[in-house]
């Protein structure tokens, strides 16, 4: 409960820095990071709390400001909808309405809804639900998460006693389940049908990113402290059993990536510690993540690492969500480049026909367009 | 035959009433239940004694058991079951709005509410009777005898009117009535579903702590009117019950209806608190009602024995049972598209002799019907909001709905055929329209082209249902120049006559009443003018933009429901149907999605629409009736991308106009 305490007296800005999944959110230039689900289409936070909009099909590049706009800690795009963002920001959840075929550069501030409720700032995480129907919304300091009807923007707080505030969310791609990150050393998933939850306490620290399989079957879950990753699985979801979580009794670990030494390209190398952040791509055959202090991710189980350029270390990472060749990593660099990765492979037809290493990785830029505003 | 069909209405209504009947009785047992925690909190704040802490809860918890106390509660429960009747005789899942001050005024003064105003304010009366006699001390009779006057030694003790005995009942009547005239203008008889399905017990508890700050704030507000009511009025019931039950004023003390009088903080945080009782009581019941009451149900699809058929999910969606019956099973049916599998499977399987998809059509129909009557009313209002402003009717030709001519369908089965039309035919008219009223108003519409006008002719002569169902149709959607009840008469005339001959001889006999009709139209107009220049009335009949836009969507809910059930299952048959059911039915299920999303659309580029919802502040009383347009807005979006993301490019194989083919494109590209 300690830190539950010490969160509370962090201010807003420290707390979305310990929180967020960027790795040096508060130094870095890029702070947020969102592919569109269905298009090739993504938002990028900046320092400066200006949110670039790029698209593949078009050369311009909105910018998004808002006089709520402040320290951006995420951003999701709706699911099943051409341009909806909901961004979280420090004193409420921003939903920009953006129209998908708009030439302008700057869209106006009416084009955003405001969430907000008492008691709900900073906001550090949102979800969205798959079918797009409802946002999570999560802050630190409030016991409960929100659930928003975006359209009427009215919501509902889930609250369950104990544990503080929420810090991290991440709703399956099934859609049955989410995964509710707090401050203190307990986690919880709550089943998204009846929303009843069930509590999982972890030994050493709170839980720092979770992921879930493209089923929804199991979590890949880390702990702040320890460098393993853990896996919970679940009972497959059939929908008739209202208001059962039907998590297995205890979590495995799948994964140790305590420090050890590599031969790489350029010499022998000792990578290794803590996981900052992790994603699974949607085919769930490529897992990234990103090491604490450490210039790779790294893919298990065949594992392979990309690295940057020199001293730039990687911030965010995130897979394409419909990349159809295989998967595609992108990677935000603390040097404010952002760079996509593809791994070409085929889906669960040939398992082992993938090679030991991931293909070579494309580094660099694959966008020249400057990423800072011109003021 | 008449009595047959009331008699199976009845049957239906007490169908629904079964359904409802247990979740009633549950809502009101829980209400009594927890009658006594509320009564405890009541007694202990009432002998508020922070001096003497120890004596004052020892005292409160000793005046727990005494029998008045537990009289009192049995009474409060009769008046919470009173309370409890009514919330279920008066709740609506459609809110009615009033549009105008004056229909709020006919709302408010129309008899159903007075007798409502009047129990609640009996009742009032009876639970701050109870009030003053678990409170005890000075407040508890209503007669008291006289402090004895000096010098006088007449020993005949005189009774005594105790005024704060008689402001504490005054005061419950007009908590009572300011309740029910609250209950009434916030449309808190509304029932609105929650946006996520929870348990009850959660439910009530995040209610909670609202509720109880909602009753708290309400009681400070009726307290205070109520202490300026009887500052100005309270003379005179005060003198008519002492004139009735013979009593005197005690002279001694102070009248209440003086400034002193009222500046008593004592008697103002005992009103106060009997008010916050009163209030928690009722609201605990109003809200433990409308919970049950929302709680989803399950439906079966298929019946498991004979005499259930009555009671599965297709059979009511098709029947008319009463309007909260067809909520829950558009409910469950949004439940079971979105969650259940299994429950699915059931929907896309085939009947066992005959093999028709027989589920999946009462599903698809009613959803489709449903959805086709909302862009019906909705082009309706368009063109009321159109005229009203003076301007030419916006071209309803642009609503290019492609005639659903028996040609078109050939490759479809038959009987998917007829669920086609008979879903479509309101979607055709409008198109029809242009062609038969205002030809010149779109030359550039095919539907204008000569060689569409013969085949819709040759479809009219050839069946000769076309003709009676439609013209009347096509006749409203024309310029509005007679009233309604014309327009009904004429209806009425064209469904009791044969088609094509009778049509020509009801036509000359519309003529004279036609005559009548227009002359009264045209009186009543002037009348409307010449009265809407004086400015009181005005006041009370200039109708307010958004209450009306409102009401046209007061029952979105149910459309909501079924754009989201209807999605989620066709999502659902590109994996799940194995007989391909659903195929057969998605032309008309992409057709009526487009038109309504373009009417829609046109919705919101009307004037005085708001394209963004009213804050709505976190308060107990629900007004999510008010953003309900919104909400359909936003899954009648979500419902077309779910179907588009999932069939992709199967889509272009799907046979729609070329108009929708160029929409769903755009939603193929995720540019809408």
């Amino acid at each position: 409960q300690l830190s539950v305490l010490l969160s509370l007296q962090l201010t807003s800005e420290d707390m979305i820095a310990a929180f967020s999944q960027a790795v040096d959110w508060a130094g870095c230039t890029v702070r947020a990071f969102a592919w569109h689900p269905h298009t090739n289409k993504f938002a990028v936070a900046l320092l400066d709390d200006s949110i670039r909009v790029y698209n593949s099909n078009s050369a311009t590049v909105p910018s998004l400001k808002h006089r709520l706009q402040r320290n951006v800690a995420a951003m999701a795009w709706k699911p099943l909808c051409a341009s909806i963002l909901a961004v979280a920001c420090q004193s409420c959840v921003l939903v920009w309405h953006l129209d998908p075929t708009s030439l302008s550069t700057r869209p106006s501030s009416g084009c955003a809804q405001v969430l907000s409720c008492p008691g709900h700032s900073p906001v550090t995480s949102l979800a969205w639900a798959p079918s797009g129907e409802r946002l999570l919304s999560a802050s630190p300091v409030d016991t409960a998460m929100l659930v928003w009807d975006v359209s009427t923007e009215t919501c509902v707080q889930l609250q369950w006693f104990g544990g503080g505030g929420v810090t991290y969310l991440a709703w399956s791609p099934d859609g049955s389940k989410v995964l509710a990150a707090t401050p203190s050393a307990v986690f919880r998933v709550w089943e998204a049908q009846m929303w009843t939850c069930e509590r999982w306490p972890t030994i050493r620290g709170r839980c720092q990113t979770g992921c879930w399989s493209p089923d929804g079957s199991r979590l890949l879950f880390t702990v702040l402290g320890e460098s393993v990753i853990y896996s919970l699985s679940f009972s497959e979801y059939r929908g008739e059993m209202q208001g059962q979580v039907g998590g297995s009794k205890t979590a495995s670990i799948v994964a140790d990536l305590s420090e050890t030494t590599f031969e790489t390209l350029y010499g022998e190398e000792r990578i290794g510690g803590e996981v900052h952040s992790m994603v699974w791509d949607p085919t769930g055959e490529r897992l990234a993540v990103i090491i604490r202090g450490e210039a790779c991710p790294l893919f298990p189980p065949h594992s392979g690492f990309v690295r940057g350029e020199r001293g730039a270390r990687p911030q965010l990472i995130s897979f394409h969500p419909c990349f159809p060749q295989g998967a595609l990593l992108t990677v935000c660099w603390s040097s404010g480049k952002i760079s996509h990765i593809p791994f070409f492979f085929v889906g669960a037809l040939e398992p082992h026909a993938s090679p030991r290493r991931s293909p070579v990785p494309v580094l660099g830029s694959v966008r020249e367009q400057p990423l800072f505003s011109e003021l | 035959a008449a009595r047959a069909v009331i008699g199976r209405c009845q049957a239906r209504r007490r169908r629904g009433r079964c359904v409802l009947g247990w979740r009633v009785a549950a809502a009101i047992t829980w209400s009594v239940l927890l009658l006594p925690i509320c009564t405890a909190a009541f007694i202990i704040l009432s002998g508020l004694d922070p001096f003497h802490p120890v004596r004052w809860i020892s005292n409160s918890f000793n005046d727990l058991y005494t029998s008045y106390v537990i009289f009192c509660i049995f009474l409060m429960s009769m008046v919470i079951i009173i309370i409890s009747i009514f919330n279920i005789e008066f709740y609506a899942v459609v809110p009615s709005i009033p549009c105008s001050r004056l229909a709020l005024i006919g709302k408010i003064i129309h008899p159903q509410q007075v007798i409502h105003s009047f129990v609640h304010a009996i009742m009032g009366m009876l639970v701050t009777w109870c009030a003053t006699v678990m409170t005890k001390g000075r407040f508890q009779f209503l007669a008291v005898s006289c402090t004895p006057s000096e010098g006088l030694e007449d020993a005949v003790p005189q009774m005594c009117l105790n005024e704060y005995h008689l402001f504490f009942l005054l005061s419950g009547a007009f908590l009572g009535y300011s309740y029910s005239l609250f209950y009434l203008i916030n449309n808190m008889n509304y029932l609105p579903f929650p946006i996520i399905q929870q348990y009850k017990y959660l439910r009530f508890r995040r209610s909670l702590p609202l509720l109880i700050k909602h009753s708290c704030v309400e009681s400070l507000h009726f307290v205070r009117n109520f202490c300026v009511t009887y500052y100005f009025f309270g003379y005179i019931p005060k003198v008519w019950i002492c004139t009735t039950m013979d009593l005197h004023t005690d002279g001694k003390l102070h009248p209440l209806d003086t400034l002193s009088g009222l500046l008593d903080l004592s008697l103002f945080y005992h009103t106060w608190l009997s008010g916050v009782f009163l209030l928690m009581t009722w609201y605990i019941a109003w809200l433990l009602f409308k919970i049950y009451a929302t709680e989803s149900h399950h439906f079966p699809i298929q019946p498991t024995f004979a005499q259930e058929t009555d009671q599965c999910l297709p059979k009511i969606l098709n029947s008319n049972p009463p309007l909260l019956i067809k909520f829950l099973a558009l409910q469950d049916l949004m439940l079971l598209s979105q969650y259940s599998p299994v429950r699915r499977q059931e929907v896309f399987s085939l009947s066992q002799p005959g093999g028709h998809p027989h589920n999946w059509t009462a599903i698809s129909r009613e959803c489709l019907s449903l959805l086709s009557d909302l862009t019906q009313r909705l082009i309706a209002q368009q063109e009321a909001a159109a005229a009203a402003n003076g301007r030419a009717k916006p071209p309803v030709g642009e609503l290019k709905v492609p005639p659903q001519t028996p040609e078109d369908m050939s490759f479809q089965s038959q009987r998917s055929n007829i669920v086609l039309r008979a879903s479509m035919s309101p979607l055709v008219k409008p198109s029809l329209m242009p062609v038969k009223t205002s030809p010149g108003s779109d030359v550039g519409s095919p539907f204008s082209s000569p060689a569409l006008n013969y085949k819709m002719g040759v479809v009219d002569i050839k069946s000769p249902w076309h003709g009676p169902v439609q013209s009347p149709h096509v006749m409203r959607r024309g310029p509005k120049l007679w009233t309604s009840v014309s327009d009904q008469q004429m209806n009425g005339s064209h469904h009791e006559s044969f088609p094509v001959l009778s049509a020509a001889r009801t036509g000359t006999e519309a003529v004279q009443p036609r005559f009548i009709y227009t002359w009264l139209q045209n009186k009543q107009e002037q009348i409307k003018t010449f009265l809407s220049k004086r400015a009181l009335i005005m006041y009370f009949f200039s109708k307010h933009p958004e209450a009306s836009i409102q009401a046209v969507f007061s029952d979105a809910q149910m459309h909501i429901w079924a754009l989201e059930g209807l999605s989620h299952l066709v999502a659902a048959s590109f994996t799940e149907d194995q007989f391909g059911v659903v195929q057969t039915t998605l032309p008309a299920i992409l057709n009526t999605l487009l038109t309504l999303q373009e009417v829609v659309d046109r919705h919101f580029k009307l004037p005085h629409v708001s394209s963004k919802p009213p804050r709505i502040s976190g308060s107990l009383v629900d007004t999510s009736y008010k953003t309900l347009r919104f909400a359909l807005r936003a899954s009648l979006k979500t419902a077309l991308y779910r179907i588009t993301t999932v069939f992709g490019e199967h889509l272009n194989a799907v046979q729609v106009s070329t108009e929708h083919k160029k929409r769903l494109q755009q939603f193929l590209e995720y540019k809408e």
